[in-house]
């Protein structure tokens, strides 16, 4: 813990000058009256749990206290796959969480300061840190969700794509006949037509409130010398039908773009269904063709970014737990700036400084006991974090995304109740804090 | 808590002969008519699963009908909902449990008792064994004691469809597994997905698993399994295994495909194919998707939405089989007033008085399946006290570390094998590691 | 602090010309980047209100943003069926108890050593303020068994105090951590001053300590009121029939089936109380308080 202060400050004082005052022993007296209070309650209700867990971890399972295993729930510890993957992954939030949200706290304590309505601003996004973690954990898996007609997120993605790609009008259709073959896209008839042909192309997996309003019942043209005829209508008929066959209550798919194909694939013609399916290339010269159906008509419809997936579950919940921590930092650092005193600041300013000069050569400075309060606290929430892990990533991620604290729940509470485990994974997490203390401790021993 | 303890004690000791005459005397509440005993009398604590919105208030229509003969007997029910687990847990090991709870799993009511944390029901033997098929009364046995009363229990063995859906497809609900191949794929070409499945809570996939191993396998063989007695490495469990790709592999006719499948969890399962428009046909879950349906969707019974039982796979194994998941009532203290509650449990008016509510199945025979509410309800429920041959949720009856944990075990490998259901060989291997290893800690 | 000669007027922060331009040269864009960011923040809170607002099964197959289109699906019926249900007051009621007698309590033994690790000497303070530092790390559920025996044996089970007290023992290492690096912040001459004139370090702290310490004290606070108000695992393993209203929301959820429409508006009615909280405190995070305040 940094002492703070200007450089050119003396270090704290040590102590009050010895003439002053009472005696050393009534100085100890006095402290420890102001201590005594949070050294009890801290003793009971945290040191003895502590010391209760450190010896439990020796012990095995069962109930209360079970058998002496010595370091076997250590080994556990390390072998368990899942429990490695939770360390890599309290590794990341502790290098990017509390960075980004001691720094996004700053800024905005920093610029709301300025703004009259401050309040209002510190208001929203203090909000999150309001709303318990499961709720908020709910809230955010649902904006997550894949489908964008659900999650909010994908949603925006949806209406952003949609503008530069547009889906198809049958993005769900498949082909009813193995003839019909997807190719680069598009569904082409692989037996050849000729003029005075017809071509079939029937398609399944369409809804039937996917099918346009003006549909009417496919109709199968007659051949026509010297063009190609033919009909795209939805091959399917409640029990399914005959697979190829244009029957009596299969409905014609209007508005489709069908292409006539020469031998090589390049397009001669392309024409629109009509309400019955029918379509009508006309004036073919003689020669082989593939009638095939555009790909614009199978594009797909941006099927939104799997938020919760293997790939991006752990920035998802990054994203989540900024959003609701920021709020802290916000706050407690603009208590921070409400208790420096304005003559320094005054005095930086009329002696020339820039606003930027300002804030980084005195009030940073000065805010240093409290930025590191928040660094340190947001390190230590990180490494304990649980609560968004639980509510927000789905079970088939809790191996991903999983974390310390839900490692160590699972073993103690759901995974059969083995405390033994449990405990060894908690004081696993006691250990992981100390090079975080030492850290700070040699700064602290550095400034006083 | 102390002096109320001995109060109860000493009570009970000077009613003695009254209790026995008492209990004697209320055993004809049977029929209709009940002698009041006023003798028995304290507080049960009971921590259970059902909060306000699902099951607390029925939980409260019981008990009204025990303290109609026990009118001294204080029931104080605590709603927990999903914590219960963690908080049952700790108060267990912290040396203050309740009185009474409600554990949904065989595997951990067996991991209390081996503890030597629960007190048997031995009491109770008789007035079950009077209700309810000695399968049942197996149910609650550990190492040859009595320890829980399995009072509600679900039917697992229920396939959940889209009334018009399938119109729209031209399909029936199938008897067999392979008429339901058929009609997946005609629905799939009559433009909607036919199967919702819920993978991100990976005891839906434990528990289609588990339906296609009784109707291949028989009952037998399925305990076998259940008790380890079985390996996952067997040849049965690779068949069974096949036969669950054959529906998990068929991706495009999964609502949200494979990834899709695995982000919903079951709510979501069961809206995807409710909703409308429905994104899938059917659901494969138990009894009580209906209360899902309709507090989420707007479907309605027999014209929205209605089951038809898990098409049988190998004819004449168990085909009319069920398969149940259910609560266990267990026991941490004895005294009379816990005696005479879980006595009265164990007949028939205290499953009626929720049976008639819907939502609610029991293994007692003795109920009359005219007490169900509706056709749907007892189309779902009734089979469970009538059903010939009745097993309970496998992964339930497993250590918990290895049947009941998110994301490992059981649920976790079924999940990984959703992900890629061409890996048999691989997922075999690994569940059977996993088991080994819980069964071995004994746990 | 910066070592000014004692009992000088502060002047009023001077508004030259140059300054003013500056600052409304700087404010019109500050302006916008603030509420974009404030909107963007707002969006999943807003999103919420509306869930809580929208019938389950409308929700199933659309998203919140349905309302836009759609007006008239909006409803009040779910935080009706909230008020409707008994205990929602009673629950509000005892977290209240709880909230605010661990708040009390955090603040002022936190304040207490908080002061004695900044400005009493004592042996071997630093290593034992590290050690509070460190009690940080704790996490909840490790204590929970330990002290569910504890509470049995002193008959604290089931108690409101007995979950107060817990929240207060893990709130106190945040507590002291904050004030402590607070308390170092003050301007050092000023205790010196009230020492070398014979106050009494008790006199000092009442005094001159609190109130300069207020914004800290403020954001504490709001913060320990926060964390205690939306605790729900320490009230679920430590009550039995002692309800607040973290628990008594958790007995609404049903069993299988989304529970969002009684989420969405039970948090919202929740989160009432603390957001009345946060701007009753806001009031001490006014800049300058320390100016001409001390002497």
């Amino acid at each position: 813990m940094t002492a703070g202060g200007i450089t050119a400050e003396p270090p704290i004082a040590a102590a009050p000058p010895p003439s002053a005052g009472p005696g050393r022993l009534g100085r100890y007296l006095t402290s420890a009256i102001f201590l005594a209070p949070a050294l009890f309650m801290l003793g009971v209700w945290m040191v003895y749990p502590a010391v209760y867990t450190i010896i439990r971890s020796f012990f095995g399972q069962t109930g209360f206290f079970g058998h002496w295993v010595g370091i076997d729930n250590y080994k556990t510890l390390f072998t368990t796959s899942t429990l490695t993957t939770a360390i890599k992954n309290n590794a990341i939030w502790v290098a990017v969480v509390p960075a980004l949200v001691t720094a996004i706290g700053l800024v905005f304590a920093v610029l709301t300061e300025r703004v009259r309505w401050a309040v209002a601003f510190k208001t929203v996004v203090f909000l999150p840190m309001a709303i318990s973690a499961f709720a908020t954990g709910v809230t955010w898996r649902i904006m997550y969700q894949q489908d964008p007609g659900l999650g909010a997120v994908n949603a925006l993605g949806k209406t952003i794509s949609g503008v530069f790609s547009p889906a198809g009008v049958l993005s769900s259709a498949s082909p009813s006949i193995p003839a019909l073959q997807s190719k680069g896209g598009a569904l082409v008839l692989k037996t050849a037509t000729h003029p005075g042909g017809v071509a079939l192309l029937g398609l399944t997996g369409i809804a039937p409130d996917q099918v346009p309003k003006s549909a009417v019942q496919a109709v199968q043209p007659a051949p026509k010398p010297g063009d190609v005829v033919g009909a795209v209508w939805r091959d399917f008929k409640p029990g399914g039908g005959k697979v190829g066959v244009l029957e009596k209550g299969e409905v014609g798919l209007p508005g489709v773009t069908v292409e006539l194909r020469d031998a090589s694939g390049k397009t001669l013609q392309s024409t629109k269904s009509k309400p019955d399916g029918s379509f009508d290339f006309s004036k073919v010269p003689a020669g082989t063709y593939h009638a095939a159906i555009g790909a614009q008509t199978f594009a797909k419809p941006f099927g939104g970014y799997a938020w919760l997936g293997p790939n991006l579950i752990v920035p998802s919940l990054l994203i989540s737990y900024i959003w609701i921590w920021a709020g802290f930092a916000m706050v407690v650092i603009g208590a921070g700036l409400a208790s420096m005193p304005r003559d320094v600041l005054e005095a930086a300013r009329t002696d020339g400084a820039t606003e930027w000069q300002t804030f980084r050569r005195v009030t940073v400075p000065l805010l240093m006991p409290v930025l590191s309060v928040v660094f340190v606290t947001m390190i230590i929430n990180v490494l304990k974090v649980f609560d968004i892990v639980y509510a927000l990533a789905p079970q088939s991620e809790y191996a991903k995304a999983n974390v310390i604290a839900l490692a160590m729940y699972f073993a103690a509470f759901q995974g059969g109740g083995n405390f033994g485990v449990g405990s060894a994974i908690a004081v696993f997490l006691f250990l992981l804090v100390i090079p975080v203390l030492a850290l700070n401790i040699r700064r602290f021993k550095r400034e006083s | 808590m102390t002096r109320t303890r001995i109060a109860v004690v000493a009570a009970g000791a000077v009613a003695t002969a009254l209790l026995v005459a008492g209990l004697a005397g209320a055993r004809t509440s049977s029929t209709g008519r009940a002698h009041q005993n006023l003798a028995v009398s304290g507080t049960i604590t009971f921590d259970g699963i059902w909060t306000a919105s699902s099951g607390q208030k029925q939980f409260a229509d019981v008990v009204a009908a025990f303290n109609k003969t026990y009118p001294n007997v204080h029931v104080k029910y605590k709603p927990v909902g999903d914590s219960l687990p963690t908080v049952l847990a700790t108060a267990v090991a912290g040396g203050n449990p309740p009185d009474m709870a409600d554990i949904a799993q065989p595997g951990t009511v067996a991991q209390f008792a081996k503890q030597g944390k629960l007190k048997p029901i031995t009491y109770a033997k008789s007035v079950i064994g009077a209700n309810f098929a000695s399968a049942w009364q197996q149910l609650g046995t550990y190492s040859g004691k009595l320890y829980a009363l399995v009072f509600k229990a679900a039917n697992k063995s229920v396939v959940w469809y889209n009334v018009p859906a399938f119109k729209a497809a031209g399909v029936t609900p199938p008897k067999t597994f392979s008429q339901l191949l058929t009609d997946a794929k005609t629905i799939k070409s009559s433009g909607t997905p036919a199967y919702s499945i819920g993978g991100a809570d990976g005891w839906t996939l434990t528990d289609m698993f588990e339906n296609i191993y009784l109707r291949t396998f028989g009952a037998a063989k399925y305990d076998q399994l259940s008790e380890h007695k079985i390996k996952w490495t067997d040849g049965s469990v690779k068949t069974a295994l096949t036969t669950m790709a054959k529906i998990l592999g068929d991706t495009s006719n999964i609502a949200g495909g494979t990834s899709g499948a695995l982000q919903y969890g079951f709510n979501d399962s069961v809206t995807n194919a409710f909703g409308s428009p429905p994104k899938a046909a059917m659901v494969f879950e138990a009894d009580f998707v209906g209360g899902v349906i309709s507090s989420s969707t707007k479907a309605k019974p027999k014209t929205g939405f209605n089951t038809f039982t898990w098409p049988a796979i190998t004819p004449g194994a168990d085909a009319g089989g069920v398969e149940i998941g259910g609560d266990l009532f267990v026991t941490f203290r004895d005294t009379p007033a816990i005696e005479a509650f879980v006595k009265f449990l164990a007949t028939a008016p205290a499953a009626e008085a929720w049976a008639k509510q819907g939502g609610f199945g029991t293994g007692n025979k003795n109920v009359p399946s005219s007490i169900y509410p509706d056709p749907i309800t007892k189309a779902t429920e009734a089979p469970i006290g009538s059903a010939k041959s009745v097993v309970f949720d496998m992964s339930d009856e497993q250590p918990p570390s290895f049947g009941a944990t998110a994301g490992q075990g059981e649920w976790g490998l079924f999940q990984d094998f959703l992900k890629n259901p061409k890996d048999v060989a691989g997922i075999q291997k690994k569940l059977e590691a996993a088991a080994a290893s819980a069964y071995k800690k004994g746990k | 602090m910066a070592a000014a000669a004692p009992a000088v007027e502060i002047p009023a922060p001077r508004d030259s010309a140059a300054a003013k331009i500056v600052r409304t040269v700087t404010r019109g864009p500050l302006h916008l980047a603030l509420i974009a960011i404030g909107g963007l923040w707002l969006v999943p809170t807003i999103g919420l209100f509306i869930t809580s607002i929208l019938p389950a099964s409308a929700l199933a197959s659309k998203g919140w943003w349905q309302v836009f289109s759609h007006p008239s699906t909006a409803t009040w019926a779910n935080y009706d069926a909230l008020f409707h249900n008994s205990g929602l007051i009673q629950a509000l009621k005892t977290t209240a108890y709880i909230a605010v007698g661990n708040t009390v309590l955090v603040v002022i033994i936190g304040a207490m050593a908080g002061y004695a690790f900044a400005w009493l000497d004592f042996p071997g303070r630093d290593w034992i303020f590290i050690g509070v530092i460190g009690l940080l790390v704790v996490p909840l559920q490790m204590a929970l068994i330990p002290m569910f025996r504890l509470y049995n044996t002193f008959g604290l089970f089931d108690t409101w105090y007995g979950i107060a007290l817990f929240h207060t023992a893990f709130g106190l290492p945040f507590a002291v951590f904050l004030l402590r690096n607070f308390f170092v912040g003050l301007p050092k001459d000023i205790l010196e001053s009230a020492r070398i004139d014979g106050a009494n370090e008790i006199v000092i702290f009442l005094r001159l300590i609190l109130p300069l310490g207020l914004p800290a004290i403020a954001s504490l606070a709001i913060f320990q009121f926060l964390w205690t108000w939306n605790d729900l695992l320490v009230a679920l393993t430590f009550g039995q029939n002692t309800t607040p209203i973290t628990v008594w929301i958790a007995g609404q959820l049903r069993e299988f089936g989304t529970s969002i429409d009684i989420i969405a508006p039970a948090s919202f009615i929740s989160l009432v109380v603390p957001l009345c909280v946060f701007f009753a405190f806001q009031r001490y995070f006014v800049q300058g308080l320390l100016a001409g305040s001390v002497k």
